[in-house]
């Protein structure tokens, strides 16, 4: 059983993404996040042992070593690793507080960049891996109010493609997923006027859900994605075509 | 096995791997004469956090790498355990 570490598994995209893996029987999903949701509960019990939850604050990144050794310890070695857990914080650049600035890159591009670095050595030293990184479409566009979280999200472009350059000697995989607009928690201050706007601007002229991202990062995590490396999968219905 | 020649050992198996070859291993010898990149040192670094349960460079204070073989060793030697 490959194990995986799905980042921000608790709720949204993530626990889509862990669902989705442990469902599919050839994964044991290890969900992490700061608590652990009802709906992440019910999911374990459903799970039959391929899903767990551990509990870490990511923004943290001095624990972050610890964290990733003590992951290896207990489940053995790590074959996957998605970077999902990320905050939205949303704001006029000009009235940002600098400490909400600080707290969103810190969460959003050091703390996966830290914890790649963990388990990437882990992958290393087993000679295989997959990668993916949760960007966002908003890492291409422009969308206002949220220069901040875009910057963020570009970092993980950039960051997906120089690391795929260089692991990809020992066999590790490296990708970015970029997802359009998903209703999760992170997208509720978004009033029903913008929404109708992007679904009206959407080449299908509907949202994707959370499952349609999960069944992405499960394609890059299986045999089909064995020769998929450095690049950005889009999956916004049509957004941005 | 002690710390040395597990070291040793982690290099000759990486250098195979790899396909480098090692020139004979010594005190003094240049890291950068061992014939291994960053990336081999990588995989070193990982395999030995692996294996020592220790890893002297994250756990240093200052981010300098050492220059010869000898002051690699010693950082694995003298790390707190
Ligand atoms: N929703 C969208 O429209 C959309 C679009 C494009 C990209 N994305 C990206 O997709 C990813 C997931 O978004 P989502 O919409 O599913 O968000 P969400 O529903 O708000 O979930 C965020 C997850 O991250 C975890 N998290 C937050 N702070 C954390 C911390 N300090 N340490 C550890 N875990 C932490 C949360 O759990 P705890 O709070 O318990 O820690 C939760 O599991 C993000 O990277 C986001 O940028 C989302």
């Amino acid at each position: 059983m490959r194990n995986v570490l799905i980042t921000g598994g608790s709720r949204g995209i993530g626990l889509a993404i862990a669902r989705r893996l442990a469902a599919s029987g050839d994964y044991n999903a290890v969900a992490v996040a700061r608590r652990e949701s009802g709906e992440l509960a019910a999911a374990i019990r459903e799970a039959k042992q391929r899903l767990h939850f551990r509990a870490c604050d990511l923004a943290v990144t001095e624990a972050t070593s610890l964290f990733a050794r003590s992951v290896r310890d207990e489940f053995g070695p790590i074959y996957g690793l998605v970077n999902n857990a990320g905050i939205g914080t949303d704001g006029l650049l000009a009235t940002m507080h600098n400490s909400e600035i600080e707290t969103l890159i810190r969460l959003n591009v050091l703390s996966p960049i830290i914890l790649t670095k963990y388990v990437a050595r882990q992958m290393m030293a087993d000679g295989a891996g997959r990668i993916v990184n949760i960007s966002s479409i908003v890492a291409s566009t422009g969308y206002n109010g949220l220069s901040v979280y875009a910057a963020s999200k570009a970092a993980m472009v950039g960051f997906t493609r120089s690391l795929a350059r260089e692991v990809g000697r020992v066999g590790i995989t490296v990708n970015a997923v970029a997802p359009g607009f998903v209703d999760t928690e992170l997208t509720k201050s978004l009033d029903e006027k913008d929404r109708r706007r992007i679904v009206g601007r959407s080449a299908l002229r509907h949202l994707p859900g959370v499952d349609d991202v999960a069944s992405v990062v499960e394609f890059l995590l299986g045999e089909g994605g064995r020769n998929i490396t450095g690049t950005v999968v889009t999956v916004d219905a049509g957004s941005t075509a | 096995m002690s710390v040395k020649s597990k070291i040793f050992a982690a290099m000759k198996q990486i250098a195979e791997e790899q396909k480098v070859t090692l020139p004979p291993l010594e005190d003094d010898l240049p890291l950068n004469e061992t014939g291994f990149d960053s990336l081999a040192f990588a995989i070193l670094v990982a395999r030995l956090e692996d294996e020592l349960g220790v890893d002297p460079f994250t756990v240093a204070e200052d981010a300098a790498f050492p220059s010869t073989l000898g002051e690699f060793v010693r950082a694995y030697e003298n790390v707190p355990a």
